[in-house]
């Protein structure tokens, strides 16, 4: 019979963790979008509103509904000579694997909890191996078979030259990717992302031992993930819309939220190697733990905060707005008296919610049975703040990836080759023959 | 003799990439603040919620000008219809009822799908009967014959809706110096 005792239910409800690259997907939409637009002068979008919500627009955040709503329903088009079969599996790649790798990816501290049989740790990561890294490597690299056999089954030669750059590009560039990440395994000594994150806590962040290999693993990252200055796979100019141009509906939207849920990984990946993963800076799990009221409170003071930021800027630009002549003017006015009140009263709630946390929280090690260990609130309250952690980390190198792309020209396709071959693989080595020499020197 | 134009030498710091590139990562994030934090300074205008300024001599829709009494002020003497490149024109003629005038247009329409709004119909016309600053430049309707404007449509335009110093428009009916220009052609 089945024990349900309370790390094996810890470990089931973990898997909710893997939802979140997906749940990312509309945010990640929503900041390139308006990312976009205001580096270039623009709005934005910012037509879509809810009218049973007073016609809120939130800041063209509701956008991606009618797109969502519009990519579901249109039609399906298969083009003629294409391999059915290959054409429809394509799609779905891309975003299988954007579930499986945050299995690997540790989300939180692992925790030490009282089950039936005697304590027993709970890790961060859904699937607990040591090899969880290279787990990684492998499927993230997998996602290239959905933009190959995608441009190859559509039949199309634009398609197919999109799908081959792609490919070409992906290939060079996992080398260096591997090379540029392998400073760290030496430093740390282990390819278990949770003990990688747990080293950092412990000494310091991933960038400022391995400068060199950051700068690598992102511009490799960008590579990985296809983004500009490396969109290869697309090219508008020159092969129209590059691997996915046959593809309609949501089989084209499928290949748009896979691209955006890699960032999502790629970015908790860069923020476990290199930037500490779910630890919040200069504290380690510990001392999360120990000050959890504090924490949390002031992690939700600062939403709080922002909130009422985000409730005056809404104030000013209705003052402006108003003395613009529009025809809009009533609902304007209506929907930013919505938004003004709801983040009013929201951030002054989060406000006292902090205040709460930090006067009422003050955990402390109880005798559960055998040991003294945390309770089991403490243990997920500060899963909670190293998982909100963690996303915080992942947002802001989603942004990061925004930034780029709307900085940088694409390059040509030669020079992506020459500079990840000729470039980027021989930093890479040096950084890791240096950084081996170190790490001998150092370790003994 | 060919002109070697030499190509500007890099100097280390762009060759390296990672210092131009942060040069530029400046620029777009200074223009994303600006237009997070004040987004009144984007050269941007709502359309169409904020109306937009059109300038009087922008060829737009047509309008044909009116006389006191209201009739068109054109006489049918093809002249636009000739000069259209787009052809777009049809007059057909018939007789005035004012016996000063030899003739009047009975049918005049404007195809505004064929017309390609070059504005020569106004130039040729010899007694300023049609023009193109109705400012209307947002056309639509929902079939192809809808865009064939006529002498009702085109005469459908209020003096009030142009300057006072216009004086062609505001000696048409309903406008300032209509009982004026009523006196001067002994119309009652
Ligand atoms: S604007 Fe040009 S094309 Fe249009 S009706 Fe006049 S002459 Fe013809
Ligand atoms: S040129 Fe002027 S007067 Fe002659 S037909 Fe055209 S609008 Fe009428």
């Amino acid at each position: 019979m089945i024990d349900f005792d309370l790390p094996f239910l810890l470990a089931i409800a973990k898997f909710a963790l893997v939802f979140i690259p997906l749940c990312l997907i509309p945010i990640c939409i929503f900041m390139e979008r308006k990312g976009a637009s205001l580096m270039q002068d623009r709005y934005g979008p910012n037509r879509a509103n809810i009218p049973l919500l007073g016609g809120i627009r939130l800041f063209g955040f509701v956008q991606n509904l009618p797109d969502g709503i519009k990519l579901f329903t249109k039609e399906n088009f298969i083009p003629r000579g294409a391999h059915t079969f290959w054409y429809l599996l394509a799609p779905m790649i891309p975003l299988a694997v954007a579930l499986l790798t945050p299995s690997v990816i540790p989300w939180f501290g692992p925790m030490v909890v009282e089950g039936s049989r005697g304590l027993a740790t709970v890790s961060g990561q859904i699937l607990d191996a040591d090899s969880g890294v290279l787990v990684l490597f492998a499927l993230s690299g997998l996602s290239i078979y959905g933009v190959v056999l995608g441009a190859w089954a559509s039949n199309s030669k634009y398609a197919l030259l999109g799908g081959m750059r792609a490919s070409a590009q992906m290939i060079s560039y996992e080398v260096s990717m591997g090379l540029s990440a392998a400073g760290i395994f030496l430093i740390v000594g282990s390819f278990s992302l949770t003990q990688i994150v747990e080293w950092q806590a412990a000494h310091t962040w991933g960038i400022v031992v391995q400068p060199v290999g950051f700068v690598l693993f992102l511009t490799s990252l960008f590579a990985e993930t296809g983004r500009a200055p490396f969109d290869m796979a697309e090219g508008e100019s020159e092969i129209v819309a590059g691997y996915f141009v046959e593809y309609s509906a949501i089989r084209f939207g499928l290949f748009y939220m896979g691209e955006y849920a890699h960032i999502a990984i790629a970015g908790a990946l860069l923020s476990t190697l290199f930037l500490g993963g779910y630890q919040i800076p200069f504290m380690d799990t510990e001392a999360v733990r120990a000050n959890l009221g504090f924490v949390s409170g002031a992690i939700v003071a600062a939403v709080g905060l922002s909130c009422l930021g985000i409730a005056y800027m809404v104030r000013r630009w209705a003052r402006i707005y108003s003395r613009m002549q529009t025809t809009d003017a009533v609902d304007r006015k209506r929907e930013y008296n919505i938004l003004n009140g709801a983040f009013s009263v929201i951030g002054l709630g989060l406000l006292a919610v902090a205040a709460a946390l930090m006067v009422l929280v003050h955990p402390a090690k109880g005798g559960l049975g055998a040991a003294d260990i945390w309770p089991l609130w403490v243990n997920l309250g500060t899963a909670a703040v190293q998982v909100g952690t963690l996303v915080v980390k992942i947002l802001a190198i989603c942004w990061i990836f925004v930034w780029v792309r709307w900085t940088l020209p694409r390059f040509r396709y030669d020079q992506v080759m020459a500079l990840g071959w000729k470039i980027m693989l021989n930093i890479a080595l040096v950084n890791l023959l240096v950084t081996a020499v170190v790490a001998k020197l150092v370790k003994g | 003799m060919a002109r070697t134009v030499p190509r500007p030498e890099m100097t280390l710091a762009e060759k390296a990439y990672v210092p131009e590139i942060v040069k530029g990562l400046k620029v777009t994030m200074g223009h994303f603040l600006r237009g997070l934090f004040t987004p009144e300074t984007l050269p941007v205008q709502s359309y169409p919620e904020t109306p937009s300024v059109i300038p009087r001599n922008y060829r737009a829709k047509h309008r044909l000008m009116k006389r006191p009494d209201g009739e068109p002020r054109c006489v049918a003497c093809m002249m636009c219809s000739t000069a259209c490149p787009a052809n777009c024109i049809t007059i057909q003629a018939g007789e005035s009822a004012d016996d000063r005038i030899e003739k009047k247009p009975v049918k005049f329409e404007i195809d505004l799908l064929v017309c390609v709004f070059c504005g020569l119909c106004a130039e040729a016309c010899p007694v300023d009967a049609i023009r193109m600053d109705t400012r209307i430049v947002a056309l639509a309707a929902d079939s192809r014959e809808k865009f064939k404007v006529g002498l009702k449509d085109l005469m459908s335009w209020e003096p009030k809706d142009y300057p006072d110093n216009d004086t062609q428009s505001q000696k048409a009916p309903g406008g300032l110096l209509n009982a004026e220009a009523k006196k001067q052609w002994g119309i009652s």
